[in-house]
């Protein structure tokens, strides 16, 4: 069983509380729209989930089927069927594509692939989404324009097969082919049984992958579940109407502490009390 | 036009403690430097004629403490220089790189790449500038450092320095410096990479990509062999 399942879920990002209670279920083959107004946690609880350590879990717990998915190291959790597509995914300096994602299909596997049944892999995917296969020589994501670096998400996305895959605003930045190479994607996924937990603040990507769910976070807590109708209605009314009919306040944007960075001068960027 | 047999210049371990080079037009100069061992103060003074190309790479997985001084004269238009160097410092070893490139003509173009990583309580300086004389018009130049500080005692510094004497030029620079980027971590493990693994990986993209400036395989395979050994 791959039910997603998030119970009283408390995080924080380096000390100030993001989300205060969540309660959801995502189960296997659904497909959920996250919604919610800026800053109220919906990426908070997508990188909760896959682990990023710039956020602490305070309480609460996350089971993917049986396993206990806060137990687990990143990678683990990838192995287990978990799949983030970021909404800034990095850039790797002189980590080759290929390389990359040689080692990431490997790590899913108990035998490496030969290099014949990667490459036809390989090949099939960057022809599905539209991306050269020259890309495969470029640096991870390294000069990708933005549309280039969320396809290049969903293809990982593709190659690495996962039960449930966490879409943190895959359709920002991608022009109106792209989206629909996208959507298309996703939906062969979802014929073939995978699970998605989808944030995106346009109506246009749900409306082309139709969402079986809908759930709205609201200060940091599940304000409203339920079909995907709720998406349309907030796509025309905006988030108003939760406050009228259900009496909750909508708080301000919940502002995040800045990274502790500073750019000094000469440009150079000094990561500071940047731990290991 | 470059020739289509770059004149290729290889030391091994024993690099000269001063070394003059001269580029003549229409040529190609590859210098390409590895050492192993223990390392010693360097200079090296390139002239770059017209049209002519200088890519100098240098891959150093040396020991001890010392200062490389590498110094470009963009002497003739069409002029180029490409710089690679990718250092590994460790123990108490304090390196000092000043990879500098001097424009005095225009229509000449250089990009001075540095990439190193820090182990143990080393140091290690990227100190380099480039410089565009008065009337040197049209000229590009950039300057790119990159340092990953593994070990809490380590300190990295890049400071590339460009002075600029006229304008119509291209210029440009970037610096980094930090512990292994908590954020690409996160990425490649989240793809199903380990931690061990991640990190490897990341540092080997700071230095493998020096491989590609050497012609000869076996160069190629002990620099492999010491970024293995090495991270």
């Amino acid at each position: 069983m791959a039910t997603l399942s998030i119970k009283n879920l408390y995080v924080s990002a380096k000390g100030t509380p993001i989300l205060r209670g969540v309660n959801l279920d995502v189960n296997e083959g659904e497909t959920m729209a996250l919604l919610g107004p800026n800053g109220h946690g919906k990426s908070t609880l997508l990188a909760a989930i896959m682990g990023n350590p710039a956020y602490t879990v305070d309480k609460g717990s996350i089971f993917l089927g049986d396993q206990d998915v806060l137990k687990m190291s990143v990678d683990a959790r990838s192995k287990a069927g978990l799949f983030l597509a970021m909404q800034y995914p990095s850039e790797i300096p002189g980590l080759n594509s290929s390389d990359f994602l040689k080692a990431a299909m490997n790590a899913h596997r108990e035998k490496p692939l030969s290099l014949f049944e990667f490459y036809n892999k390989l090949q099939t995917a960057y022809k599905q989404m539209g991306i050269p296969f020259e890309m495969t020589k470029r640096n991870l994501n390294e000069g990708f324009s933005g549309g280039e670096k969320k396809r290049n998400e969903i293809l990982q996305m593709l190659l690495l097969e996962p039960k449930l895959s966490l879409l943190d605003e895959i359709d920002s930045g991608l022009d109106v082919d792209a989206m629909q190479i996208v959507a298309k994607a996703i939906r062969n996924e979802q014929a073939k049984g995978m699970g998605f937990l989808v944030i995106s603040h346009y109506a246009r990507l749900y409306s082309m992958i139709h969402p079986t769910k809908a759930a709205v976070l609201i200060n940091g807590k599940i304000a409203l579940q339920g079909g995907p109708d709720i998406i349309e209605r907030i796509d025309k009314n905006g988030y108003e109407w939760i406050h009228d009919e259900l009496g909750i306040d909508i708080e301000k944007e919940i502002d995040a502490p800045m990274n502790n960075v500073s750019i000094g001068a000469c440009a150079t960027k000094v990561k500071i009390n940047d731990k290991q | 036009m470059t020739s289509n047999n770059p004149k290729i210049i290889t030391y091994i371990d024993n690099i000269p403690s001063h070394l003059s080079l001269k580029v003549n037009p229409n040529e190609e100069m590859r210098l390409e430097l590895a050492s192993f061992s223990l390392m010693k103060d360097t200079i090296i003074d390139v002239d770059v004629a017209t049209n002519a190309s200088f890519i100098g790479a240098y891959a150093d997985f040396s020991t001890g403490s010392f200062s490389f001084k590498v110094n470009v004269y963009l002497k003739g238009e069409g002029a180029s220089c490409l710089w690679k160097l990718a250092s590994l410092s460790k123990n108490a070893d304090k390196k000092v790189f000043e990879p500098s490139v001097y424009h005095q003509v225009g229509h000449a173009s250089a990009l001075m790449s540095n990439y190193g990583i820090v182990r143990d309580s080393s140091s290690l300086i990227f100190a380099g500038e480039s410089v565009i004389a008065k009337g040197s018009i049209k000229s590009s130049t950039r300057q790119e450092a990159k340092i990953i500080v593994f070990d809490k005692d380590g300190s990295g510094r890049a400071s590339p320095i460009l002075r600029i004497g006229d304008n119509d030029v291209l210029a440009s620079h970037s610096a980094s410096i930090g512990r292994l980027n908590e954020e690409h971590l996160f990425y490649l493990e989240s793809r199903g990479l380990s931690h061990e693994e991640a990190k490897r990986l990341i540092t080997l993209g700071y230095l493998k990509p020096i491989e590609d400036y050497f012609s000869d395989s076996k160069i190629k395979n002990r620099i492999d062999m010491a970024i293995e050994g090495g991270i």
